[in-house]
């Protein structure tokens, strides 16, 4: 445990000072990287501040659209969501029962599998007070951690920039598989990078572009101008490390995203997972990582649909869990799920639902403490707007993520005490919470 | 010859007081030296001593916090007094760009007269897409060809401005093929209608937008009955057409839902010929029933599927509501005329216009009947419009920066590199990522995104043979306002490709 907060407590400037090149612009990136040994390039990332330091990783999962969570966790043995469902309820007879009252959808074969071994916790019934039923509006909340809508920056962007050094380390926050910075990382204090595919993350016109761009995006004037010179710095320092890391990284388990033509998804959930595997494995040194599967607004026709999304999520997370188990890595990785609502319990005409409130949370991997937790759903006890009500806050979820697996203070990101669950293992070499 | 701008050797700290702006940091007369560029008559060794470097540091109390935290100490000073450059931001800002040939004919026009000419002239209809009216599940539309016919036309119009406006239409009454589909023609049906709102008034296009096939499909309103209504099209009708959050309740959203219901999908003689084509397939022989094929290309209105129980409260007042009543009723609604005007000055001017001058011009464009071209002649005459606030105060979507780069390079043989292109830069026509269109601005500039612009101007300039010469290219495309470094990297470099490179790479040419 000594070595590990010694080495921990190695930053940036030491690093620095021992002649090692970090940071934007540095023509010896690569070869800098490089000559770090692995347990150096991960220990750098954790050294803002003391005691925050372990090798935890979060990977947060958006399940964006609305996800449906009374056909993702269902009622096993409620007349009323029969009633209330005469199309969509038929999926309970092939459900995968958690207990007596509660079924998963058929199509998390794989996770009901892990929910076995005790590395799942389903949580139930999480929502917030006053809940919006606009995407928009909800994701906001969701993203920032904020139901008052008064908050910009997003709840895991303050994680980073409150907790770790990522000036330079752009992969310490980073977002797989997409090309915007999603609202959940965003904060102006922390660098992050965003990766559509690895394959393509490189300068086409090779080194003489790249240092083209370098010097052209070098104090740029203007409203915009920083965010540019940081965009550009923190692309070709991770094309830099994507170099050294794809020649470490050999997946061990098959990432498939031909699953089936998954309907509106805009995502390739399995090669941005496979992509989060490679940044962990290669000892990269993410702290964050967020991916997306979209998709899940189901207004209409939405068995088939919303099968198909379970069976491809189901499909990914089990792929990369495998693959970190494989690389000796899934102790340190927690995957949480997210959504913006659940879904109206009464179906529509259309054999679909409209927007709802609440939705079950799953965290998933080796620190998980499994099982069911939270109150699923009560259907007969319903709001004005035919909702049902939410019996966790989604901050509390948050919280446990924060206080027990990456061990910072949940109290700087979230700015109040929510009721306390007990979720995940905290890390064996963490020091307590500050 | 014109001595060089001083160039900060590091950005300055915001604390120390600034200087007062400068207008010009030049001797020679800018808009000589920009109409003798534009003549084509100045070579390599005039251009490269670009002496107009226009960079002043900020003037902190102005800023947001936002902007602070993002910020260099460093800012553009606005060339926007000069004629030649406010034609230049213009076609920057309506018509993805301009050749240096365009630009030199709209600067010979002037500033009023090229207003007039783009927002006055009817929209020019692209040339049809071959076999698109009769795409059907047998022989669907190809999206890479649909894509590629609309960047093509991007290029080639002569009305850009309603090519313009027909991504922004896109952008606000959103589909996507995702959902819609490509098996029949209604998403090449809808970019046809949208382009006919260039001169149109909002009545007339919220009735078209509700009973479009593609948006039938893509909220849903064609499978929302009165019996049991889909609230998906009622709600984003209202959150994000026409009312914005706050303005409505979720009754109203229930409501209208009701109200809107009874819509099928038009069906054309090719889609009904796959489907009987089919049904022989599967069952060897021809379905029972065969629909004829339907003379319009929109929603058919079913009374049977619409509403009929007893009147129901919607924005507060009650009655029997048709479709048509409940879209007269959104054309009431006091936050109607600022909730779109904000979104087109948001796109056209800046993010952060104040609300004096929104006020303004949503009153007449209320006043106008809704007349979208009062509307948009409104924006492009405010005098915010070419305001110093207003100068590269706006990111370029990744379709105008590369339409805008290949018009620059007079290539418009790049139209599939740029529909090739749009997805990893975040924009991929006809695939906006939700019902909320695509983000902008800031939204644009991330890691990745920024390594795709670089990529497409490498791989453009490595598709062509021969390129244009670049020696006034910083001057027809940057307004000869460059940043330090821009200013220090062109200075350095003669030959052609290396220059266009950096030019339509740089942050300058990101913004508009």
């Amino acid at each position: 445990m000594a070595t590990e907060v010694g080495v921990n407590k190695i930053n940036r400037r030491d690093f620095l000072r021992a002649g090692l090149v970090f940071g934007a612009g540095a023509a010896g990136l690569a070869a800098g990287y490089a000559a770090v040994p692995d347990v150096f390039t991960r220990a750098v990332y954790a050294a803002k501040k003391d005691g925050v330091s372990n090798d935890r990783v979060l990977v947060m999962v958006q399940l964006a659209g609305g996800n449906d969570g009374l056909q993702t966790v269902m009622p096993l043995r409620s007349s009323t969501y029969r009633d209330m469902r005469p199309q969509l309820s038929k999926a309970v007879d092939s459900a995968l029962p958690l207990d007596t009252d509660w079924g998963l959808n058929k199509e998390l074969g794989g996770i009901k599998k892990l929910y076995d071994q005790g590395k799942v916790a389903v949580v139930q019934g999480v929502g917030y007070p006053d809940p919006s039923e606009s995407h928009f509006d909800s994701i906001r909340v969701w993203e920032t951690g904020d139901p008052t809508r008064r908050q910009i920056d997003g709840w895991l962007g303050k994680t980073i920039a409150q907790n770790y050094d990522s000036a330079g380390h752009p992969l310490v926050g980073c977002a797989c598989g997409t090309t915007a910075v999603p609202g959940a990382l965003r904060d102006l204090q922390a660098t992050l990078t965003v990766i559509n595919g690895q394959q393509s993350f490189k300068f086409y016109g090779g080194d003489e572009m790249e240092r083209a761009a370098g010097a052209l995006y070098t104090s740029t004037p203007g409203i915009y101008g920083a965010l540019f010179d940081t965009a550009v710095a923190t692309a070709r320092d991770t094309v830099a490390q994507l170099r050294t890391s794809a020649a470490k990284y050999v997946p061990k388990a098959a990432y498939d995203d031909k699953v089936r033509l998954v309907y509106a998804s805009k995502n390739q959930l399995g090669a941005a997972l496979q992509l989060a595997a490679e940044l962990i494995v290669s000892g990269a040194g993410p702290k964050i990582l967020h991916v997306t599967l979209g998709g899940f607004d189901t207004h209409f026709t939405e068995k088939d649909r919303h099968d198909s999304l379970m069976a491809y999520l189901d499909t990914a997370i089990s792929a990369f869990h495998q693959d970190l188990a494989a690389h000796g890595m899934s102790d340190r990785v927690l995957i949480a799920t997210w959504s913006e609502f659940g879904r109206r319990p009464r179906e529509n005409a259309s054999a679909g639902t409209d927007h709802g409130t609440v939705a079950p949370v799953f965290l998933i991997g080796d620190p998980v403490k499994g099982g069911l937790y939270g109150e699923g759903p009560d259907l007969t006890k319903l709001d004005g707007a035919g909702n049902p009500i939410y019996s966790t806050d989604f901050r509390s979820v948050y919280q446990e993520i924060l206080a027990s697996h990456l061990v910072v203070d949940p109290r700087e990101v979230l700015d109040q005490t929510f009721e306390k669950l007990s979720l995940v293992k905290p890390p064996a070499l963490a020091a307590t919470t500050p | 010859m014109a001595e060089r701008a001083v160039v900060p050797s590091s950005p300055a700290p915001t604390a120390r007081p600034a200087p007062a702006r400068k207008r010009r940091t030049s001797l020679v007369d800018r808009r000589t030296v920009l109409s003798a560029a534009i003549a084509g008559g100045v070579g390599v060794g005039v251009a490269r001593l670009l002496p107009w470097h226009r960079v002043v540091e900020v003037d902190p109390p102005e800023l947001t916090k936002q902007a602070l935290a993002t910020r260099s100490a460093l800012d553009w000073v606005s060339p926007l007094g000069d004629e030649a450059t406010r034609v230049a931001h213009l076609l920057r800002r309506t018509s993805f760009g301009y050749t240096a040939a365009e630009l030199e004919s709209a600067v010979s026009d002037g500033y009023r007269r090229t207003v007039d000419r783009l927002i006055e002239t009817p929209p020019a209809e692209p040339p049809a897409l071959a076999g698109a009216d009769e795409a059907s599940a047998a022989k669907p539309l190809r999206l890479q060809a649909l894509a590629q016919w609309w960047v093509d036309w991007m290029m080639k119009t002569p009305t850009p401005f309603a090519e313009h406006m027909t991504l922004f239409w896109h952008g606000h009454f959103t589909s996507d093929f995702q959902k819609v589909g490509l098996q029949d023609p209604y998403l090449y049906w809808q970019d046809r209608t949208w382009r006919r709102f260039f001169h149109s008034d909002l009545k007339t296009m919220l009735t078209q937008v509700t009973i479009d096939p593609a948006m039938l499909r893509y909220l849903d309103l064609a499978t929302s009955s009165g019996r049991a209504p889909n609230e998906n099209y009622s709600r984003e009708l209202m959150e994000l057409f026409t009312l914005g959050v706050g303005h409505y309740t979720e009754d109203d959203v229930k409501a209208a839902a009701k109200g809107l219901a009874g819509w099928r999908f038009p069906l054309t003689k090719a889609m009904i010929d796959a489907q009987v084509a089919n049904v022989i397939k599967r069952t060897g022989k021809p379905p029972k029933f065969t629909p004829k094929p339907d003379a319009v290309k929109t929603g058919i209105f079913v009374p049977a599927r619409a509403y009929k129980g007893p009147a129901f409260t919607y924005l507060g007042e009650t009655k029997a509501w048709t479709p048509e009543a409940v879209l007269d009723k959104i054309l009431e609604q006091d936050s109607l005329a600022p909730f779109l005007t904000q979104k087109l000055l948001t796109d056209l001017v800046a993010t952060d216009v104040d609300d004096s001058t929104v006020t303004r011009i949503a009153d007449r464009f209320r006043k106008s009947g809704y007349d979208t071209k009062t509307l948009m002649s409104d924006v492009l005459t405010s005098d915010e419009f070419a305001s110093a606030k207003a100068y590269r105060a706006l990111v370029k979507s990744p379709t105008e920066a590369m339409v805008s780069a290949a018009k620059a390079l007079q290539a418009p043989q790049l139209s599939r590199l740029i529909v090739n292109s749009g997805q990893g830069m975040g924009q991929l026509l006809f695939d906006p990522p939700t019902v909320g269109g695509w983000p902008d601005n800031a939204s644009w500039i991330s890691s990745t995104s920024m390594l795709a612009r670089i990529n497409f101007v490498t791989s453009a300039l490595a598709q062509m043979k021969q390129v244009p010469s670049a020696a006034s290219a910083h001057a027809q495309f940057l307004d000869s306002t460059l940043g330090p470094q821009t200013l220090a990297y062109l200075d350095a470099t003669t030959d052609d490709r290396r220059r266009w490179a950096a030019v339509l790479s740089s942050a300058e040419f990101q913004l508009k």
